[in-house]
């Protein structure tokens, strides 16, 4: 052993060590202090509130506001239902207890388990919903073996109901069980897991109006969290409900007009912006979906080719063929480059840029002024009409009209379509505008896109000659701080007489031989617009390819009537349907025709 | 291995308060466990048994020799802990667990005991008065990796206990008050940086909840709020065994583990939190006196931290339960429900017993 370990002074550190020591000791002393306090000094005051803890808090879920139509016709109610919870806690044993609840409530043990699994990190004795949407006779066998299954638990709670059915379901929207993300990202609204939330439409716009406040009642329970007794504390509060300015007469009316084929249908009020009806087909029905749990049919509708969980209204993104020429039109004689008295000589086809560019008729219009050139939708105007303007006006005018931007409709979802010019191709696509394209952009093709909803939008401008109204679905009680797009209450878009001459040319093509005759209703001023596009975007081609679909044109036809103090614009787009005037204009036609009927009640 | 005299030099009496207090945690598992499917008091005795086990092997061999390869252990833990943070599964949101069959093993619990012998090989040999600057950074950077990837994992409450270690090497080894006062404006630094870019939201809530308990009572200031009704509500002598409405009514989270106190001091009421003060505060002071028993200086930072990991726990745990210290997740030792917990308690305790019933030996 070497000598300096014998002799090592350890004094210093063992000092040290004994006054940490000393530290330590002082801090418990104070630690004992405190117990003393909250023990004997403060016992009163907590033995209270122990004697309170022996109440269990049981949550009572609100039943959510009801959407009513405009003629107080209910859209959403909510309807009796039962749901089963797990109380994990009291779970003896998984391994046998899961196979017999599992047979019990009919569901398989993996989606019990895969359920339970789900909620993982939730606190055990918070229940776990294993079963929803039970009827009360589906309830009354499992309320009769409750005594052998002390860790389930039989809740009543008001579940969704769409009476209508299909009708109207892509503005409604549903309802699915919200994400624990979304609770994490709204504590404010105080959602449990298990609670069911707005997914699309007027349930996930107006989410906050309609979930109501649930409720709780306190129970007495023993060891075992059996029920002694209990007691209300506060009652549910339902939510809010709201009023639409949906006709379900004319939204039925459309559905069932639009039938198999795929395809939208706005109908509108120009004066106010109220939508009548928003149809789009295919259709689906929310009610066979309503639940926490992944059915069949939803995975269906997920993976369906035709998507009919989307709202071709405000997600469908079509080139608005000869509809555009209404903007061409405007902006033309707006910035003087064509008056009323101009002239344009069809001769059935032209020559611009080194390729030969045909109308539609091929026989030729003859001479067309520009009111004929609306009414017979005159390709050949228009092309030299887009030749003078150039890509960058039109683009202009597009934008004034409001198309490239969302219509600041109340629903989620809306899609602002596309307005090609110089600039953009630029930045997405880093090449410079050919002029041959302005030609196709200047009776609405090429990369022009547009929803039918902005279509309807565009037309209650021409209706309101200049005046612009934002589209909307609350009636009542008002949407809280109208978003309003910002020219909104400015100068209108173009000089209003221009916008008579097109009204015109739109009067015309309906009630004078046009293109648009098929809407022609006896005893009403319609006044509207034909379109049929030849081509579709990219996307829509391959999604048509894997639904199996031909090619066929889109068939677009928007109006109004009547011609002087417009009350109804009707936009209708029908998928694949072929010419505007034979297909899309008759439905708009049956559209005017109700209405008229309706409104002489 | 161990000789005969040797064995009668063990300090009997430490090993009775620390099997007197593990006893008593069993009690109060089954008390606040009995009704669950699970048998976790049975669960706790067998860890028993292997801690004690453990507690033979560790007093085997001669801490000397447990400093000399300390090292190695040393790296083996930090790649455990690096390979768990990518590998290991997910339990209750960290990632502190390693599975082994029907055993699961924290590695940080590991690293607590395995540092203890890094540090007192480091500072053996040291002669210095006070702290120099070298030795400072060494302990630093060596406590610093298995630091950061505790926090990683993330675990809070060891993480917590691994800095009181880093501390008490710091200060036996004599650091200076200027040092003590950089550190602590440092760790201030850190604490806000750390605050703003460095905690998770559910850390942050639970020291916000510590301010202000009333804010959140279903979150955490739900459970401190819990127990503090379950121990105020004990009075002076308790609910009597089994008898606790909150603890058998479940209305007290985590009641066999962390908070296990609250079971006690609702049970059996102030007398109850007495006597288990009383025998921890033996307990801990026949560990820091044996501090004088030590041969070497090495038996002295032996002693002393592992003295330190216990103490600090204890203190933490019982602030912490009343409300007065954040939930951090620091369990109460010997008597928390928890096998890594208890198993490097026990090495800890092994430990002390090891330098002190060595202290007339020859080497």
């Amino acid at each position: 052993m070497p000598d300096d370990k014998i002799y090592e002074d350890l004094s210093v550190v063992i000092r040290r060590a004994s006054a940490v020591f000393l530290a330590l000791a002082v801090l418990v002393l104070l630690a004992l202090s405190y117990y003393w306090k909250v023990q004997i000094l403060d016992h009163k005051q907590f033995w209270d509130l122990a004697e309170a803890n022996r109440t269990r808090i049981r949550v009572v879920s609100a039943p959510r506001g009801l959407v009513r139509d405009r003629n107080m016709k209910i859209l959403a109610d909510n309807q009796a239902s039962f749901k089963v919870s797990l109380i994990r806690e009291n779970v003896k044993d998984a391994a046998s207890s899961y196979p017999a609840i599992s047979r019990l409530l009919g569901i398989s043990e993996e989606e019990l388990r895969s359920r339970i699994e789900k909620y993982e990190n939730l606190p055990l004795f918070e229940p776990v919903i294993i079963k929803d949407g039970l009827a009360p006779e589906e309830i009354a066998p499992i309320e009769s073996r409750r005594l052998e299954f002390p860790e389930i638990e039989i809740d009543a709670e008001p579940k969704r109901f769409y009476p209508l059915k299909t009708t109207a379901a892509h503005v409604l929207g549903y309802l699915q069980e919200r994400s624990p993300e979304e609770i994490r990202a709204n504590p404010g609204r105080r959602a449990r897991l298990g609670d069911m939330g707005g997914r699309a439409g007027i349930e996930k716009e107006y989410d906050g109006r309609l979930t109501g406040r649930d409720g709780s009642v306190s129970e007495v329970v023993d060891s075992l969290g059996r029920k002694r007794s209990e007691q209300v504390i506060q009652d549910p509060v339902q939510g809010q409900d709201l009023k639409l300015t949906i006709d379900s007469r004319l939204q039925a009316k459309a559905e069932e007009l639009l039938g198999d084929r795929d395809g939208a249908i706005v109908v509108l009020d120009p004066a106010t912006g109220e939508i009548l009806t928003m149809a789009s087909s295919p259709r689906f029905d929310p009610n066979r979906f309503i639940t926490r749990f992944t059915p069949e049919e939803w995975v269906q509708l997920i993976n369906d080719p035709a998507s009919p969980l989307e709202n071709r209204a405000v997600r469908g993104l079509y080139a608005p063929g000869s509809i555009f020429k209404i903007v061409m039109a405007l902006t033309g004689l707006d910035l003087g480059y064509v008056t009323d008295q101009t002239t344009v000589y069809c001769s059935g086809s032209l020559q611009i840029y080194g390729t030969n560019r045909a109308c539609w008729f091929t026989a030729g219009h003859g001479s067309m002024n520009l009111v004929n050139a609306i009414k017979n939708s005159c390709n050949i105007y228009f092309y030299s009409l887009g030749r003078q303007m150039g890509i960058d006006t039109i683009a202009q005018g597009a934008e004034r009209m409001g198309l490239g931007r969302k219509t600041g409709l109340d629903i989620p979802g809306e899609k602002e379509g596309l307005v090609p010019s110089s600039d953009w191709k630029m930045k997405t696509l880093k090449t410079s505008w050919f002029p041959g394209e302005t030609i196709s952009v200047a009776i609405g093709q090429g990369q022009l896109q547009v929803t039918p909803l902005q279509i309807a939008a565009l037309t209650a401008i021409v209706a309101n000659r200049g005046t612009r109204t934002v589209p909307h679905f609350i009636l009542d009680p008002p949407r809280p701080g109208t978003p309003v797009p910002p020219d909104a209450g400015a100068a209108p878009p173009f000089k209003r007489s221009t916008f008579e001459s097109v009204v015109e040319g739109m009067w015309k093509s309906v009630n004078d031989g046009g293109t648009g005759q098929g809407a022609r209703v006896e005893g009403l001023d319609v006044c509207g617009k034909t379109g049929s596009t030849q081509v579709v975007s990219r996307e829509r081609a391959e999604m048509l390819a894997r639904a199996g679909k031909p090619i066929k044109t889109h068939s677009w036809f928007t109006g109004f009537a009547p011609r002087t103090n417009p009350r109804i614009v009707v936009t209708v787009l029908v998928e694949f349907g072929g010419g505007g005037g034979a297909i899309a204009g008759p439905v708009a036609g049956q559209i005017f025709t109700l209405w008229k009927e309706i409104e002489g009640r | 291995m161990v000789d005969r005299r040797l064995f009668q030099e063990i300090d009997w009496i430490l090993i009775a308060l620390v099997l007197l207090l593990s006893l008593l945690g069993v009690l109060f598992i089954y008390s606040s466990s009995h009704y669950l499917p699970t048998s976790y008091y049975l669960r706790q005795l067998i860890w028993l048994g292997l801690s004690l086990f453990a507690v033979f092997l560790v007093v085997a061999l001669d801490y000397k020799f447990l400093m000399s390869f300390s090292i190695y252990l040393y790296f083996l833990v930090v790649a455990v802990l690096a390979g768990s943070l990518a590998f290991a599964r997910f339990v209750a949101g960290t990632r502190s667990w390693l599975k082994f069959g029907l055993f699961q093993v924290q590695p940080s619990e590991m690293a607590k005991v395995i540092i203890i012998l890094v540090f007192a090989r480091l500072f053996a040999e040291y002669k210095g008065r006070y702290l120099n600057t070298q030795s400072a950074a060494l302990v630093l950077l060596l406590a610093g990796v298995p630091l950061i990837l505790i926090v990683l994992q993330p675990d809070l409450g060891t993480a917590l206990t691994f800095l009181a270690i880093v501390g008490g090497a710091l200060i036996l080894a004599g650091m200076r008050r200027k040092t003590l006062l950089l550190l602590l404006a440092l760790s201030l630094v850190v604490g806000v940086g750390g605050w703003n870019f460095g905690l998770k939201d559910y850390q942050k809530k639970r020291l916000t909840t510590l301010l202000n308990p009333q804010e959140d009572l279903r979150g955490s200031g739900y459970q401190i709020r819990r127990s503090k009704i379950a121990i105020g509500s004990g009075g002076l002598t308790g609910k009597g065994f089994m008898k606790g409405s909150q603890s058998q009514l479940r209305f007290l989270p985590a009641r066999h583990t962390d908070f296990i106190f609250s079971v006690i001091g609702e049970e059996f009421g102030f007398l109850g939190v007495f006597i288990v003060f009383a025998l921890y505060f033996l307990m801990l002071a026949r560990m820091f006196m044996s501090v004088a028993k030590a041969r070497d200086r090495a038996g002295v930072y032996v002693i002393f931290l592992a003295s330190v990991l216990i103490a600090f726990q204890f203190l933490i745990n019982i602030l912490m339960i009343i409300g007065l210290f954040p939930v951090t997740g620091v369990p109460l030792p010997f008597l928390s429900y928890g096998g890594s917990s208890l198993l490097s308690n026990y090495m800890a305790v092994g430990l002390i017993l090891n330098v002190k019933m060595r202290r007339f030996a020859n080497v």
